[in-house]
């Protein structure tokens, strides 16, 4: 039963929170406002908070000088492909390592866990120098390569956590009634294991859309994700903060509310279901 | 109750993931490993010669390494002081009742979605700017001279910046574990006449503190490779001032083109992730038992 408190003490609580809130949130609402702002109101001193008119030019400018859907269109190619085959080759083995556990099972487990814990440096050398000397360097498909790889023990752990909570009754219970491992996964298994599925995909396309090592070292113009392109920002001419602004809009939205929606996972995911 | 043959098709099953990350871990490992025992510089090919632990010697002597590996133990050291403590408090507030409580947990998270190279363009043009920032202004409104975050500070500003982006992760794991405190236990002492800070140092610190090592060593292992902040906001300097290791290790092998002292420092960083590694594994592998 929760305690009761004072609406007194509820309303500073409010007061304290929403303030703490908003000043963690501004930098990303100062950002989306200034997409809106011209140049010049930019940077405006004192600067503009609402009092500026909006345009929408930036988006339109960004868009036609460096083709930004192009690098968009890489995000999306880069963050889903890895993950989709990712899942594809996690499902199998998370479902397996569940359901039919063997004496290994754990240290499979940890070992890929450890996989993880590589760090990425540790190994930019030889992967550079390979994809160099196999043509792949600056193509999507090295990105999606590398990105599954690096992305598999997490989609292995987090699936192999939603599947462990499945119950190994309800097999046992579908196979006394006669049903064939066929029905088995299509009809029992699967409806169960589709929010952890989905959940998973969620979490690693963010993780995936964000990664910043890999997608900066190995692409150049061709290739380039949103995390190398808004990079190109960071030179000396490319210091235009509305047009950044827009840029940087544009590639945080889809992610920021594909990330509000999948809170709930991300703590199961990103800490190995060490906490729930 | 498995039989011989669910058995083996689990092992079918299994083998495409270990197979790729084992191809992942041991080809470029070794590679890293033989690089780092050899001459080889990129703009010299065909030059490679065996050259024995000169590149380590090379590395360690490097005044370098030194400012690389203490910038590294400070921007984590500085990242995890802010977010944990930072963290608790924001969860012990969003614990609170208070009106809006979903729309203001999604205020806090929103700063973990926001990609590396975003977050920090955003804050050294828009904030940290001498001239154009949020931050110059607000010093120039209280008769302050605005200050150069990223000349004079450097490390402490990408501190400030990889802070605001972690900090979200540890107050919503904290809160998450905060949740699942007992009530009752609470109450109870509450009862027996336990002030908020008794009841904070000895029922709520010790049910959060497997929650905060969690949270120390996860950003541990994503903290030590941080780069992306770095490359975009003051690229290392000014000279080493925010060079960590992750940098420094990029610098040689791609910029000076330095092969085996790049790899040299890929193992030393491999090194230092593993003893943190092996004792965020312990506390997994636990729960994993549980």
């Amino acid at each position: 039963m929760p305690r009761a408190v004072t609406t007194r003490r509820k309303a500073v609580t409010t007061l304290i929170a929403w303030t703490i809130g908003l000043l963690i949130f501004f930098p990303i609402l100062w950002t989306v406002l200034t997409s809106f702002k011209s140049e010049a109101d930019a940077i405006a001193i004192p600067p503009k908070f609402l009092n500026f008119d909006w345009t929408l030019a930036n988006y339109v400018t960004v868009q036609e000088r460096s083709n930004y859907f192009r690098h968009f269109w890489n995000s999306v190619v880069i963050s889903f492909g890895s993950t989709l085959i990712g899942l594809l080759i996690a499902i199998p083995a998370a479902w397996s390592m569940a359901f039919v556990p063997g004496r290994r099972t754990r240290d499979i487990l940890m070992w890929m866990l450890s996989t993880k814990m590589l760090p990425a440096v540790g190994v930019l050398v030889p992967i550079y120098l390979l994809a160099r000397n196999t043509g792949l360097l600056d193509t999507r498909i090295l990105l999606v390569g590398v990105l599954t790889l690096i992305n598999l023990p997490i989609i292995v752990w987090m699936l192999y956590t939603y599947f462990r909570e499945i119950p190994a009754e309800i097999l046992e219970a579908a196979r006394m009634d006669g049903a064939t491992l066929r029905s088995e996964i299509l009809y029992v298994l699967t409806p169960m294991a589709i929010p952890g599925i989905a959940s998973t995909l969620l979490l690693n396309v963010i993780l995936a859309w964000n990664e910043a090592f890999w997608t900066l070292n190995l692409t150049a113009a061709r290739s380039a994700p949103l995390t190398a392109f808004i990079a190109s920002y960071s030179s000396p001419e490319g210091l235009f903060y509305a047009k950044l602004s827009a840029a940087s809009t544009m590639a945080i939205a889809p992610i920021l509310i594909l990330g509000w929606f999948s809170q709930k996972q991300l703590v199961r995911g990103l800490t190995f279901g060490a906490v729930k | 109750m498995s039989t011989k043959a669910s058995r083996t098709a689990a092992r079918l099953m299994i083998s495409p993931a270990v197979i790729l990350l084992l191809g992942w871990m041991i080809v470029p490992l070794s590679m890293t490993l033989y690089f780092s025992f050899l001459r080889y510089n990129l703009l010299m090919p065909g030059m490679e010669s065996w050259a024995g632990f000169e590149n380590y010697h090379y590395f360690f002597t490097d005044p370098a390494f030194m400012a690389a590996l203490r910038n590294t133990l400070v921007l984590v050291g500085g990242v995890l002081t802010i977010t944990v403590i930072g963290g608790i408090l924001i969860a012990l507030l969003l614990d609170q009742p208070f009106w809006g409580q979903g729309i203001v947990r999604l205020l806090v998270l929103a700063p973990f979605f926001v990609m590396p190279t975003v977050s920090a363009l955003v804050w050294k043009n828009m904030f940290m700017n001498p001239v154009n920032g949020v931050f110059a202004w607000l010093a120039r409104s209280v008769g302050l001279q605005p200050y150069d975050f990223l000349t004079h500070a450097p490390l402490a500003s990408i501190i400030g910046i990889v802070a605001w982006q972690w900090l979200p992760f540890a107050a919503l794991i904290l809160l998450t574990a905060l949740q699942s405190l007992n009530s009752e236990q609470m109450e109870a002492a509450e009862m027996d006449g336990a002030g908020p800070l008794a009841r904070f140092w000895f029922i709520t610190l010790p049910h959060l503190a497997r929650a905060i090592t969690v949270v120390i060593l996860i950003q541990t292992i994503f903290l030590l490779s941080i780069f992306a902040e770095i490359l975009v906001t003051t690229n290392g300097g000014p000279g080493t001032a925010s060079t960590n290791l992750t940098f420094l290790v990029y610098m040689q092998s791609l910029l000076q083109f330095d092969v085996g002292l790049g790899s040299a420092g890929g193992v030393v960083a491999i090194i230092l992730a593993n003893i943190v590694a092996i004792f965020l594994m312990r506390m997994i592998g636990k729960n994993l038992d549980a």
